[in-house]
């Protein structure tokens, strides 16, 4: 079997037609992961014997004849937020360094449900607060297309071990690019859908309003099966929403793109976007348009106040999110402390890293009496002001196309005494988590030093068929998503 | 000088399960840490999903308090460290309570509110242990404006209060066990200035209550003091006094903001309609109703006074309505039956409409005496055994046999010439025949029936 040209689709009618095993399949994977995973430190932690075990139980399924789950054989790779029962989840934090979870989060149990194997938990910054993997409380993840250089983040871990055929498919989470950035920086097809059509349930929380559960794949095809079984109402999460979910896989072809009316907001194209990514991007607007689609240009005036208000609200929600940490109940704390506040301090003091306890600072400040209407309600006010801008922006146009990154990787020694320049990594990204709207990635094409690129296509609310259709029939059109990097 | 008491009150609601999981709610006398999981634990990744019985229940409150409800309204997180809150904040409301500006007791209502208990610290040796089964169970706060004016006041509105929550059926509401809770918040107007505001906790009886509002009005009687800090003070009842707790302004921000785990709720006119029409006659209404039936303000008040009594009193007098079976169905109740739940508080209540009506009528029309009565429904109280059955079976009923009645009194009346004399001159006296009647009989002869025959004998 050649990792390299595995396809979701494929990899089941090779199990059923027994052209390899799903234990073939995943030692073939941990052999892969031992050779290249050293370079470039994706995973936390390898699941080796319950993926084995796994497999096992698979092809026993196979043996027997019995129905195959839809995912059959896939093998996946989880960013280290999400809690997978009796198997050590870390949020790549030293706070949760030994932490073996009691139970599973829901997103993770659909899948494995529809027989999808975990190989294992992938790095990222501390509970996913970072764009690159450099503030990971344990290693900083290597771009598998330039190992001098961030896969992104802070699914960095999840996107790397993809782009490097670690893995099958791998989850990640978005709460202000967190997908879609390591998705561009690492080649890959990412999707952020619209807030609530995940469950949130059994992932660590970042920023509960702005959290989204997503799946990095090879194909946008691929992406669209995943997602699938990924989707639909929870009731153990109150935000999922009871909108019914739509064949994915089956509406790949559904879009017209004749007269396909795409947005180009001038906003997201402005001078700090770097010019080799801005033509790259236009170049791909201009394939669709070759199709029949109408380019618009667009106007979405607040795009430069996403950083602010999602900087305000988002530490509001971690410095809350963040105070179970204290120690008592389970994770890293303090020994023979004085009394109870030098217990909470020494705890969380000493194994809470930098970005922990600074965006748990501003969102403190932020919520504290005498600044929460300067601060807190002024933000929430325009949040409404950006959902608003985008609602007048599809009356017009059907997708919006912009792109993802302002910038390609930077090196992993960079930027990491300044969090202000990596807050801005997310300008293009956060005002789609701001609204809560679907948006997917995908490749677009290569920098002069042979870095992928990738753009954004964000659609309307509950709109993700649209997306993956039209994602799907761009990679008909173009190969930049088959390029895989030279390890 | 006059004291300004406003009180909190903290309800423990009886819905099965807590507030924003699927845990048994109940805590009391369960072994710790049984009735957990991830939510009320507040481990990584659990996300609270709100109980619609209990907001339900808090609606129901909030309406029989006279209170309007906010069609919409929206939980906050209001976040402070201590380990008995594992989740580091305390999903509450505060901008935007469920419902709002009632009153009671001729009390305002500010608002009535959905919250979530925190769990149980117990400090014992030099360790505190932490029992999670209380932490999330459904609490609903109840907070009144500043209106009441003596701790007599307050322990009244805290009675009738704990009456209206119990007639709801939506909580126990038993300060000693916990499911009640009050802090009242207690300070002076002297000469016009106010005196400085304090909160007071750890109350854990009503007579507390009273004790502790008094002690503070002496206290800052005796020592005023009229500046702006807020204290907390708790009761300490060995002591019976209050003590220093903490200064409240400058050290508590708790940063309240919208919970973004949970939709903000939404209640429509039909839900609040319906949820109005699930609350019963309400004490204050039924005493008047009762008082219309002709019974007196202490009867009527006392079958009031505790809903099972009140609903066993309707359906005995539903079918059967005259003056005469009303008073008879009140004075068994309110005293065998009474009788029977304070001799035994724990035990159920066994008897029905059904037996209360036969022992009615058949004292009514003469056919058992009203002791034989009293005497029958305690046991049935107890037993649930049909009363007429009981009755035959002790040989109780009354002998109402008119010829054979007749044959002793003529008898008696032979015998008791002076007696006889007596009643002539003053016909008050007839008790001593009718008694000579009732020991020629064995006591089993229907009294008024004696006393009718005879009265005809000596006409």
């Amino acid at each position: 079997m050649d990792l390299n040209k595995i396809s979701l689709s494929g990899l089941k009618k090779s199990l059923q037609k027994k052209e390899f095993s799903a234990s073939d399949l995943v030692k073939t994977y941990l052999a892969r992961i031992k050779k290249i995973d050293p370079k470039i430190k994706a995973f936390i932690t390898i699941t080796d014997q319950e993926a084995l075990s796994s497999a096992q139980k698979l092809d026993q399924k196979i043996k027997s004849g019995a129905k195959l789950g839809s995912l059959a054989g896939a093998v996946m790779s989880l960013k280290d937020i999400y809690l997978t029962k009796g198997i050590r989840t870390t949020a790549a934090s030293q706070v949760l360094k030994d932490y073996v979870p009691p139970y599973s989060s829901t997103v993770y149990q659909r899948l494995i449900d529809q027989d999808a194997i975990l190989i294992g938990k992938t790095n990222t910054d501390p509970f996913a607060f970072g764009a690159s993997t450099q503030n990971s409380g344990f290693f900083t993840t290597h771009n598998p297309w330039d190992l001098n250089l961030v896969p992104g983040g802070s699914s960095g871990g999840s996107a790397a071990s993809l782009s490097a055929r670690l893995c099958t498919f791998s989850l990640g989470t978005d709460t202000g690019g967190s997908i879609r950035q390591p998705a561009s920086f690492c080649g890959l097809s990412g999707l952020k859908p619209t807030y609530g059509r995940n469950s949130r349930y059994g992932i660590t929380a970042m920023a509960s309003s702005f959290d989204c559960p997503g799946a990095f794949a090879t194909s946008v095809a691929d992406l669209a099966q995943i997602s699938q079984v990924m989707a639909g109402h929870d009731p153990l999460d109150a935000t999922s929403s009871k909108n019914p979910v739509p064949s994915y896989p089956d509406k790949l072809a559904s879009l017209q793109l004749k007269g396909l009316k795409i947005g180009l907001p001038r906003q997201y194209f402005s001078a700090t976007l770097d010019p080799d990514i801005k033509s790259l991007v236009l170049a791909s607007a201009q394939k669709l348009k070759d199709q029949g689609a109408i380019l618009i240009d667009i106007s979405l005036p607040s795009t430069d106040l996403g950083i602010a208000v999602y900087y305000i609200l988002v530490p509001s929600e971690i410095s809350a999110n963040m105070a179970r940490y204290d120690g008592i109940r389970f994770g890293s704390s303090a020994k023979d402390s004085k009394d109870l506040l030098s217990y909470y301090t020494e705890t969380r003091g000493k194994y809470m890293e930098a970005e922990l306890k600074r965006r748990i600072l501003i969102g403190t400040y932020a919520l504290s009496a005498g600044y929460y209407d300067a601060y807190y309600t002024k933000a929430a006010q325009v949040r409404t002001l950006i959902k608003n801008e985008f609602a007048s922006a599809f009356q017009k146009v059907d997708v919006i196309l912009a792109p993802v990154s302002p910038t390609p990787p930077w090196p992993v020694d960079q930027k990491t005494n300044d969090p202000l320049s990596m807050y801005l990594a997310d300008v293009y990204t956060c005002p789609v988590n701001v609204a809560g709207l679907p948006a997917l990635a995908l490749p677009c094409g290569f920098t002069a030093k042979n870095l992928p690129v990738g753009f954004q296509l964000i659609a309307n609310y509950w709109q993700e068929e649209k997306l993956f259709s039209l994602g799907h029939q761009y990679q008909l059109l173009t190969d930049y998503h088959l390029k895989i990097p030279n390890l | 000088m006059f004291p300004i008491i406003g009180l909190e009150v903290h309800l423990e609601l009886k819905t099965k399960s807590k507030m924003f999981c699927a845990c048994s709610a109940s805590h009391f006398h369960v072994p710790p840490n049984t009735h957990t999981c991830p939510v009320c634990l507040g481990l990584p990744g659990a996300l609270p999903v709100p109980n619609q019985k209990a907001l339900n229940y808090c609606v129901k409150i909030g309406l029989a308090l006279g209170c309007t409800v906010q069609k919409n309204s929206f939980f906050e997180r209001k976040n402070y460290f201590y380990p008995d809150l594992p989740k580091g904040y305390q999903i509450s409301q505060y901008q935007r309570p469920l419902t709002i500006k009632g009153k009671f007791n001729s009390v305002r209502i500010n608002r009535v509110h959905m919250e979530e208990d925190t769990a149980k610290s117990i400090h014992q040796d030099n360790v505190t242990l932490i029992d999670f089964n209380r932490s999330g169970v459904p609490l609903v706060e109840i907070v009144s404006e500043p209106d009441i004016t003596s701790a007599s006041q307050a322990k009244q509105y805290l009675l009738d209060l704990q009456q209206l929550i119990r007639y709801l059926g939506v909580s126990d509401a038993d300060i000693e066990k916990g499911s009640m809770r009050c802090e009242p918040t207690v300070n002076l107007k002297i000469d016009g200035r106010p005196t400085a505001l304090v909160e007071i906790k750890n109350i854990a009886s009503l007579s507390a209550v009273e004790s502790a509002i008094n002690y503070e009005i002496t206290r800052q009687t005796q020592n005023p003091d009229f500046s702006k800090n807020k204290t907390t003070r708790g009761w300490d009842a060995d002591k019976q006094a209050t003590f220093l707790q903490r200064d409240k302004e400058g050290s508590s921000d708790y940063r309240y903001f919208p919970e973004p785990d949970i939709p903000p709720l939404e209640f429509t006119d039909q839900q609040i309609k319906a949820i109005a029409s699930t609350i019963p006659e309400l004490p204050a209404q039924k005493i008047k109703r009762y008082q219309s039936y002709q019974l007196s303000d202490d009867d009527a008040s006392l079958l009031a006074q505790d809903k099972n009594l009140a609903d066993l009193f309707d359906a005995t007098i539903e079918r059967q309505n005259s003056p005469d079976f009303i008073k008879g169905t009140a004075n068994l109740i309110n005293g065998s039956v009474r009788n029977y739940l304070n001799d035994f508080p724990t035990k159920p209540l066994k008897t029905t409409p059904q037996n209360l009506t036969l022992a009615v009528n058949a004292s009514l029309s003469g056919q058992i005496s009203w002791t034989t009565a009293k005497e029958n429904i305690y046991q049935s109280a107890k037993t649930g055994e049909d009363v007429m059955t009981l009755i035959k079976k002790k040989g109780q009923f009354q002998n109402s046999d008119q010829a054979e009645l007749e044959t002793i009194a003529k008898k008696v009346i032979a015998d008791n010439p002076k007696a006889v004399g007596d009643y002539q001159k003053n016909p008050n006296s007839i008790g001593f025949l009718v008694g000579q009647v009732m020991i020629a009989t064995k006591g089993s002869a229907n009294p008024p029936l004696v006393q009718k025959i005879l009265k005809q004998f000596l006409k």
